[in-house]
């Protein structure tokens, strides 16, 4: 096609455009005046305008991101640099580039990251990664890749750090959600690493599956930690820049709210991040939905106060309370720090011995509970009732029924409030308290018996119905109580 | 633009480090209904480099024909190692669905598109100057006219019929 082809296309088009677009047609056939070629190229031309949208209207940067995002610096397989013998990319992406290396004098493998060229010029930026990578330094256990020094070689800085190999939890995702038998064992590696750093005052900031590295024996390893904000993995001169602005760093998916407020991150952020990253490895699904933008709005909204409905379902009712008050909005509503975290994964694991706990059995052994507190309830008024019949001993069985019957309430709504907030700690709970619970219920039938035999001369139906209330009791405790527990998965101690 | 290639080319690292620092801090301040404002994003980056090196741009025009054509470059040469890293140079190339355009699901290939746009530059080389600087520059309706020195009517013209043209190459291609 030449220039003088395009221009006549392009006037005829902008005329057919400007028309009604019922004339259009049979204004093109007379203006194209045979040229059958001019018409269609038009006619083709206003239908893909039509038709195009939002084509183009975003930015190029916007639609590419993740391009802008790859970092420099292929092409070092091979050579040495400073005394490391790059032997192979290990990683690349939304990580930037991740070489594996051999040290050459300590003669041993590591992983080594290239940083952005930006940190060798600006010494307080520097000397503030140099403070980092000391402190992360220090951390060492076996769910957190060790740092093992930060290089500068030839004018750029690179992260040296023990040389981990496996797959991301990102790539085991795309199979779909971490199968339930080995969910609980990943997700107490992560915790650990965050209880370890927490102690050590480190936050992660960047905890994402890409971060979460399982190694061949099905450990989880945790990388980066207190430096993600430092690696190329999100632009790292505009993170540090944005971290001094108070502007969001990290990724969007991976925020607390606090961090999307402009407000520092610390243990509690790690732990919020802790919750997105249990439901999206037990579900499949990221809770708020699937791409970059949708997670963005939710956070927000979260941030603002608004109340945010996750995707996907947790069938797995012991973990659910856990990742619950991870997710809280209130950072003093999430466990202090990954320890408490940590405590209560423990727990879960120690109670279900392998079993999830059923939701199902577990609403029926709830059920129970509120059943049992409200016959519990009515013993004392039975009592009050029949005080004068059972003569001067009256008021004084009435008190003790009462405070008995109190205590046992108690007891049995707290139980319940554990199972609803702490799910893990639940079968360590009831096997303290239920102890006290059957000894307080076996005693109240106890005494509803003896009341009974009282009154029995006098009042025989009100007897009939203390003794049927002191049976139900018994067999609640000694019967009920054990099959619906053992269903909601509480083990008997 | 004028004929300064060699400038051009010199000062291509420092926009394209500074754009991509403002992108990615815009990206991330990002919120539903208030969408990325790219030409914000250009006179940040603008202002920054303006206040770093006065005396390298002539003008704001100046700069954002240099920030589109270097963001333009640096985007294509890095789909394309990302496409030799993927297989060995072969199709299929890196497509645009990272689900960040405005109105959702299209996805397109960007290596396409560029070829495209050479296509288009040989039929009409300022409707292909005009695309450089409304996609790869981000500029608005009003920016690129002032950029390229034409009124904003001549340059919704353009814009029409170059982006119904380059729609209509690249659905030929993935349609093919």
């Amino acid at each position: 096609m030449s220039q003088t082809r395009w221009r006549q296309i392009n006037d005829l088009f902008h005329e057919a455009l400007a028309r009604d677009p019922a004339g259009r047609d049979a204004f093109i056939d007379e203006r194209a005046a045979g040229d059958d070629e001019l018409a269609r190229e038009v006619r083709s031309l206003l239908a893909s305008h039509h038709r195009s949208g939002g084509f183009l209207e975003a930015p190029a940067w916007e639609v590419a991101s993740g391009l802008l995002a790859d970092g420099e610096g292929a092409g070092l397989v091979g050579r040495q640099i400073g005394s490391y013998r790059i032997v192979e990319e290990i990683g690349r992406g939304g990580m930037g580039v991740v070489y594996a290396a051999e040290d050459l004098r300590l003669r041993r493998m590591v992983a080594l990251k290239a940083l952005p060229i930006e940190y060798t010029r600006d010494p307080r930026r520097r000397e503030r990664l140099q403070r980092e990578a000391q402190a992360a330094a220090q951390l060492s256990h076996e769910t957190i890749a060790t740092v093992h020094a930060l290089e500068e070689i030839d004018g750029v800085l690179f992260i040296v750090s023990e040389l981990v190999r496996g797959r991301t939890l990102r790539e085991e995702l795309q199979d779909g959600p971490i199968p339930s038998n080995r969910l609980l064992e990943t997700l107490i590696d992560v915790a650990s690493a965050l209880a370890v750093a927490h102690a050590h005052g480190i936050v992660h900031r960047d905890l994402k599956p890409e971060n979460l590295l399982r190694r061949d024996d099905g450990r989880v390893k945790v990388l980066d930690f207190g430096l993600a904000r430092f690696t190329p993995a999100g632009d790292a001169p505009t993170m540090t820049k944005a971290t001094e602005q108070g502007m969001i760093a990290g990724t969007p998916g991976y925020l607390a709210p606090e961090q999307v407020a402009g407000g520092e991150a610390d243990p509690r952020s790690d732990v919020f991040v802790f919750g997105l990253l249990a439901w999206e490895l037990a579900t499949g699904l990221h809770p708020f939905g699937s791409n970059r933008s949708s997670q963005i709005a939710r956070l927000v909204e979260l941030s603002e106060g608004r109340l945010v409905t996750l995707r996907g379902v947790l069938s797995l009712a012991g973990l659910d309370p856990i990742i619950r008050r991870c997710l809280h909005r209130e950072p003093g509503l999430r466990y202090p720090s990954g320890e408490a975290l940590l405590q209560d994964l423990r727990c879960l694991r120690e109670n279900s011995r392998g079993d999830w706990m059923s939701a199902d059995g577990l609403w029926w052994w709830q059920f129970h509970q509120w059943g049992v507190a409200v016959l519990l309830a009515v013993m004392p008024i039975l009592a009050w009732m029949i005080r004068r019949w059972v003569g001067p001993l009256g008021p004084a069985m009435f008190f003790t029924i009462l405070a008995l019957a109190t205590t046992a309430v108690t007891l049995r709504l707290n139980l319940v409030f554990t199972s609803r907030v702490q799910a893990g700690r639940l079968t360590s709970h009831h096997a303290r308290l239920f102890p006290w619970i059957a000894r307080l219920e076996l005693g109240l039938a106890a005494l509803l018996v003896v009341s009974a035999l009282f009154i029995a001369a006098s009042h025989e139906a009100t007897a009939a119905a203390l003794i049927a209330i002191a049976v139900v009791t018994a067999a609640s405790i000694l019967v009920i109580e054990p099959a619906t527990a053992g269903a909601a998965g509480i083990r008997q101690g | 633009m004028s004929g300064d290639r060699q400038s051009l080319d010199s000062l291509l690292p420092a926009v394209y480090q500074e754009l991509r620092r403002v992108a990615a801090g815009y990206i991330r301040r990002e919120r539903p209904g208030q969408t990325l404002q790219p030409t914000a994003l250009v006179h940040e980056a603008y202002l920054r480099l303006m206040k770093d090196r006065p005396d390298r741009w002539q003008n704001r025009a100046h700069f954002c024909a240099i920030a589109a054509h270097s963001m333009r470059q640096i985007l294509i040469e890095r789909a394309r190692a990302r496409n030799a890293r993927k297989r060995g140079g072969a199709q299929p190339r890196v497509t645009l669905d990272e689900a960040l355009v405005a109105g959702g699901e299209q996805s397109f290939d960007l290596l396409a598109l560029e070829e495209a746009l050479q296509r288009l530059a040989a039929l009409d080389p300022e409707q292909a100057r005009l695309v450089e600087l409304r996609f790869f520059g981000g500029l608005t309706v009003e920016e690129t006219a002032e950029a390229m020195e034409i009124s904003p009517a001549t340059v919704k013209r353009h814009w029409a019929v170059a982006r119904a043209w380059l729609a209509r190459e690249l659905e030929g291609r993935t349609g093919a």
